[in-house]
């Protein structure tokens, strides 16, 4: 045993952590056994997305860097996946060598190749575009990603390469994307299909496990050095500079990071979607993170996890509801705006409040039963409408005094 | 996908209760909706309805092809349901939206709605994507507004597999099935016309670039070969999907002098193409334009008086072009139904017949089937008659799942009888088109019959 394993999980200070992420553990692992398979595969894809928002967050709220073009990074895994599905595995021979367990190998195989794909684009890339700062890098990334969307949805690659005579002028498929099936496991006897729509138990359980991993990853980057120096730059880049950092390349390591982990999320998404299109590239594709990150809560490492459940569920929600669906981009965006505007650093930042506010109603409970709570309630309301009439009436000011202002200038007063 | 949401969050001073309170209610309606996600598991079979699922494009460049077949389905459900239902028990149906993710939406009709059988789809691209979904979904799904031959194409030995390789043309799926003519048969259509009419001719593409408008043309070019016509190929230019200004595009075409124009475009694009060609005459520099799918009333309707006479326009189903009384019967109930209301025309689309038959077709295999199994309707669907197509009886064949429904061809006119200030077809020829002569013709450029 490494030393202090037990002290350290048992240190009142971690103890509501451990006791948290056993039970989030044990409620993610029976999840699928629970729930049918619609749910099930919503939970999965939550799941991914956030990893890709984690991903993306390492950029943005914890170095500063809005990117604008991330979705190139699950383009960049996506077509590697669906290329090693439909060929590359059938090439090696993966089927003859591993028999039964071929599919899991396939797996693996896209996961690492994805991963590493997306690494080797995020090289390039950020090494362009952490030249730039703020919004000059979130356009420089916008156009990265729309011009890789062109290539993949023209086929570029494609008709290149049968310029040079490989191919029939066809690689990612144009338009139309590429798209593959992924068929049996059979292991020990056990008989599943790894991807099955109908009940999706084995991919979701892939799933979680990766998520596990990707996340502790995450975590231990954001809580090194590494991650303090992140948030340093983001705070203030000429003093990091001071202190003999090299902010340039750090953030290029960061968005390298950053484009990895977005892949490994890519490769998962695709297998689970089992294809992949142009569309997955295009920057509305990019706003996914940017969107789960903001509405969760970019300065908390939990945040974009807190956003993407939202997200999903609440997009799940609008779907049950024939009227809101009809109209679903409108009540999507009606619902977002209700957070952004209403929620301090997203849901998390809500969440956070919330406990500090059953934290008080306990201690209120503790010193006057019952009554201390209902007190907490009233006051709680009675706090709230105060703000609200404090934020109208000083619109109502401003609206008043600028309207004075105006009509003095065009010489009416 | 929403995309108004950029940038940082807005930093309110945020030591309220009402976002409390505001946190406390979604939180209980989204765990309340939680459990009843959970109890509502597992439906579909047991109930006391037959449900029919349906996911199309409602919104975007499409919406007025969506809506067509979602109108023509719900007509047939109404009708189906005042004469009695399907094995004596009422039907149901729910039309989705593509929404931002099609596969999900399907998902979501299949296993939270319960859908029993499920019809739609209004892109080539989208049915391509959801294929592996809708297959081990089992669902039987039946196409009703899909052009590309591939999904209706089993020959994967010589066509390569489409799941399997970047360049494969067979994406034949077991539970799926087409009511529509496809691509290969609407381009032989047009082709054939040419041929008879025309004979060899200096002729021009123009289509939407994307799949679809470079598969027509492919179809188009191959059918013409095969037919023994030699064609002069002057240009062929893809105007972006949704384009605003084609201009460059058709002053590229006519530079190239054709006497024919070929077209791909559909709903709103085939609007933009012909007003725009009319301002840059294009209409009166070559002898005949065609277009593959742009047949529709709203078409028409949005042009008015600016559509040019005399060009030809193909679709999956014209109002007047079929004399029978399934026909007719469908023009009734359309008629009644939407007559009073102002936002769509009282004449179905030109996916109308084609999502009607599909709703007949599965009224008679689950009432041969006996039950809603999806495998044993997918057995019956497999050779089924459909006896009160629109389009007359038509069959669906059991190695493609393609229907073997007639394509129709017209002329454009004001003489047409229709219900809106603007033109139609008139003139209209039907054809047909089988596996065999199909295969014959597109011999040796390498593309499926899909037939």
């Amino acid at each position: 045993m490494s030393y202090g394993v037990r002290e350290r999980l048992f240190a009142p200070d971690n103890r509501t952590q451990v006791v948290g992420l056993s039970v989030a553990a044990v409620l993610l692992v029976v999840a699928p056994f629970v729930l049918g398979g619609y749910q099930t595969s919503l939970l999965a894809q939550t799941l991914i997305f956030v990893v890709f928002a984690t991903a993306f967050n390492l950029l943005y709220g914890y170095t500063g860097l809005l990117s604008f073009g991330h979705a190139m990074f699950v383009a960049a895994s996506g077509y590697t996946t669906a290329k090693v599905v439909q060929q590359l595995a059938p090439a090696l021979g993966i089927a003859d060598i591993f028999g039964g367990a071929e599919l899991l190998v396939v797996w693996l195989l896209a996961l690492v190749l994805g991963t590493v794909s997306a690494g080797i684009l995020a090289v390039f890339i950020g090494y362009l575009s952490v030249q730039l700062e703020e919004i000059y890098f979130a356009m420089i990334t916008l156009s990265f990603s729309m011009a890789i969307f062109v290539i993949v949805n023209q086929d570029i690659i494609g008709s290149v390469l049968e310029a040079v005579g490989i191919g029939g002028g066809t690689f990612t498929n144009g338009s139309d994307g590429l798209t593959f099936r992924m068929g049996e496991v059979n292991l020990f006897g056990l008989e599943f299909r790894l991807v099955n729509i109908a009940d999706p138990t084995a991919f979701y359980l892939l799933t979680v496990v990766v998520f596990a991993v990707a996340m502790y990853a995450l975590y231990r980057i954001v809580n090194s050095p590494f991650g303090t120096i992140c948030q340093a730059i983001r705070e203030n880049p000429e003093r990091a500079r001071a202190l003999g950092i090299d902010t340039q390349f750090h953030s290029w390591m960061t968005f390298i990071i950053s484009g990895a982990f977005s892949g490994t999320a890519g490769a998962m998404l695709v297998m689970l979607k089992t294809g992949i299109l142009p569309a997955d590239a295009f920057w509305t594709s990019s706003a996914t993170p940017v969107v789960m990150t903001v509405i969760g809560g970019p300065y908390a490492f939990f945040g974009p996890l807190a956003g993407a459940f939202t997200y999903e569920y609440l997009r799940w929600f609008i779907r049950q509801v024939p009227l809101l669906e009809e109209f679903w981009e409108f009540s999507f965006g009606f619902l977002l705006l209700i957070v952004v505007l209403f929620f301090d650093n997203g849901v998390y930042g809500g969440v956070r409040r919330f406990r500090a506010w059953l934290a008080e109603a306990r201690s209120r409970y503790r010193d006057d039963g019952i009554a201390g709570v209902v007190a907490l309630v009233q006051e709680t309301i009675v706090g709230a409408l105060r703000t609200a009439a404090e934020i109208v009436r000083s619109l109502l000011a401003t609206l008043r005094q600028r309207l004075r202002a105006l009509a003095a200038r065009v010489g009416l007063g | 996908m929403s995309n108004e949401h950029k940038g940082h969050g807005v930093d309110s001073n945020g030591s309220t209760g009402l976002d409390r309170r505001g946190f406390l209610a979604a939180a209980g309606t989204g765990a309340t909706a939680a459990v009843a996600g959970c109890s509502g598991i597992g439906g579909g079979d047991g109930g006391d309805t037959i449900k029919i699922g349906g996911v199309y494009l409602l919104s975007g460049v499409a919406q007025a092809l969506g809506t067509s077949s979602a109108n023509a389905a719900e007509v047939a459900v109404e009708q189906i349901n005042e004469e009695g239902g399907i094995m004596g028990q009422d039907v149901e149906i729910e039309v989705r939206d593509h929404g931002e993710d099609p596969p999900a939406q399907i998902r979501s009709v299949a296993q939270e709605y319960g859908a029993d059988v499920m019809i739609g789809l209004t892109s080539s691209g989208v049915t391509l994507g959801s294929a592996p979904t809708i297959e081990s979904l089992g669902v039987p799904f039946t196409l009703t507004d899909i052009g590309t031959p591939f999904i209706t194409e089993p020959d994967t030995e010589t066509y390569g597999n489409y799941y399997e390789s970047d360049d494969g043309k067979a994406a034949f799926t077991p539970n799926m099935f087409r009511t529509n003519a496809n691509t290969s048969h609407m381009t032989y259509g047009i082709a054939k016309f040419v041929q008879e009419e025309y004979g060899a001719s200096r002729v021009a593409n123009l289509g939407p670039n994307y799949a679809y408008g470079e598969q027509c043309w492919d179809y188009f070019k191959a059918y013409s070969e095969g037919l023994g016509v030699d064609h002069e190929y002057v240009a062929s230019e893809y105007p972006e999907l949704e384009a605003s200004d084609m201009t460059p595009q058709i002053n590229s075409v006519l530079d190239a002098d054709p006497d024919l124009v070929f077209t791909s475009f559909w709903a709103g694009d085939a609007t933009t193409f012909i007003s725009q060609a009319t301002e840059q005459g294009l209409f009166e520099q070559v002898d005949d334009v065609f277009d593959t799918i742009g047949a529709d009333p709203t078409v028409y309707e949005a042009l008015g008086d600016t559509t040019p006479e005399g060009i030809h326009m193909s679709g999956w189903y014209w109002p007047t072009a079929y004399d029978n009384e399934n026909n007719q019967a469908f023009l009734d109930a359309y008629r009644e139904k939407y007559a009073d209301d102002d936002t769509v025309p009282s004449i179905p689309g030109f996916t109308g017949g084609s999502t009607w038959a599909a709703i007949y077709m599965y009224k008679k295999a689950i009432e041969a089937a006996g039950s809603t199994d999806p495998d044993d309707i997918i057995s019956e669907l497999e050779g089924i008659t459909i006896d009160n197509d629109p389009r007359g009886p038509s069959t669906i064949q059991p190695d493609t799942h393609q229907a073997n429904a007639p394509t129709v061809l017209g002329e454009t006119s004001f003489d047409a009888d229709v219900p809106y200030d603007g033109a139609g077809l008139v003139d209209t020829r039907t054809y047909t088109l089988t596996r065999s002569e199909s295969k014959e013709l597109l011999e040796g450029s390498g593309l499926g019959p899909g037939l």
